[in-house]
């Protein structure tokens, strides 16, 4: 496996709210040409269900896999010297096709720990008729939800990942979601792969001095709530519990001047 | 023939707001009107006072393991 760096592009905010959320997108981040080599090659090898020979394509590893953009953010997540994606999945479908039952992918462990990020990348785009990737944001650390997943359906709270062609979801592993309904007649490609950490995590994304942690405000679900923060905590080399009552992370109606208590260390102004 | 209607909510109140539903009805599973503000019911009362009948209430083990992560919400099943 090969390790890769650069520069990392997520800023604080941005990372607190992966935690919060469990994923990110990024629009329009691969080129036409690459989205169009990329759908030339699905098409030519239309029969596979693993095209893992497409990471020995060098326009594909430059264009899709270290795109400056998505490498950014994987390593903003990941830590330098990640590992690059030695196993590809094609979801290609060919609508229209009907919702799958929502799920997390096997091999899911439910963790404040992010060793490993899963990837959807959309050279055709996805579109509401395509049948997009569809989430259920905070999910990811949430596990109390095989006793009743097989009977939800429709839910308010989903986010249905529609793109434009070139754009790239990065996501927790254990998120829970699954393809949406997709009225379109044709093809949608997506492909899917994983990153890997190599080292320790630490506060090395795009970070800002004067960023404010304290007195989160209450804000649209999924809330950053303690297991998100035992998250960011982790990512960011803290060694943190949580001590409860209006201790961070409690939502507060307004910013106060002092850090708030119970504030990791690294995260204090005073 | 049995109908059913499974109600996802925020909290395990039979009053607190609807997440996600869906029915079963002339033995066929059925999804709700695509846009969540044209769904008949905004919580369990409502569902209640329309003749549906609580035939099970949400997994109160379930919040015991996620006390603070309820993205699924609780889970409500009523019958008519």
């Amino acid at each position: 496996m090969d390790k890769y760096d650069c520069k990392p592009t997520l800023d604080d905010q941005q990372v607190m709210d992966f935690c919060r959320n469990g994923y990110i997108a990024l629009p329009s981040v691969v080129s036409e040409k690459v989205n169009q080599q990329t759908r030339d090659y699905m098409d030519a090898h239309s029969e596979s269900s693993e095209p893992v020979e497409i990471l020995d394509e060098d326009w594909f590893i430059d264009g899709v896999i270290k795109n400056p953009s998505a490498a950014g953010a994987v390593r903003s997540l990941l830590g330098r010297d990640f590992y690059l994606p030695n196993m590809i999945s094609s979801h290609r479908t060919n609508g229209p096709t009907p919702p799958q039952a929502w799920h997390p992918d096997s091999g899911s462990i439910i963790t404040h720990e992010l060793n490993y990020l899963q990837v959807f990348y959309y050279p055709s785009g996805a579109t509401k008729e395509m049948g997009p990737t569809e989430l259920v944001p905070g999910t990811h650390m949430s596990p109390a939800r095989a006793a009743m997943l097989g009977r939800i359906k429709s839910l308010k709270t989903s986010k249905l990942m529609e793109s434009p062609p070139g754009s790239i979801v990065l996501t927790t592993y254990s998120i829970i979601h699954r393809r949406s309904n997709s009225t379109y007649k044709g093809i949608r490609d997506n492909l899917k792969y994983n990153y890997w950490r190599t080292t320790e995590p630490k506060r090395d994304w795009v970070v800002d001095k004067d960023f404010g942690f304290s007195w989160i405000q209450p804000g649209d679900r999924p809330m950053f709530g303690v297991d998100q923060a035992k998250m960011f905590a982790w990512l960011s080399g803290e060694s943190w519990e949580h001590i409860g009552g209006q201790a961070w992370p409690c939502v507060t109606a307004r910013v106060h001047q002092d850090d708030q208590m119970g504030l990791p260390q690294g995260f204090r102004k005073n | 023939m049995q109908k059913l209607l499974y109600l996802q909510t925020d909290s395990s109140s039979v009053d607190s707001d609807v997440i996600g539903m869906s029915t079963v009805e002339n033995g066929e599973i059925k999804l709700p009107p695509e846009d969540p503000k044209d769904w008949p019911y905004t919580n369990v009362l409502e569902a209640i006072q329309d003749d549906w009948r609580v035939v099970k209430f949400p997994e109160l083990c379930l919040l015991y393991q996620d006390p603070f992560n309820i993205s699924l919400g609780c889970e409500f099943i009523l019958e008519k």
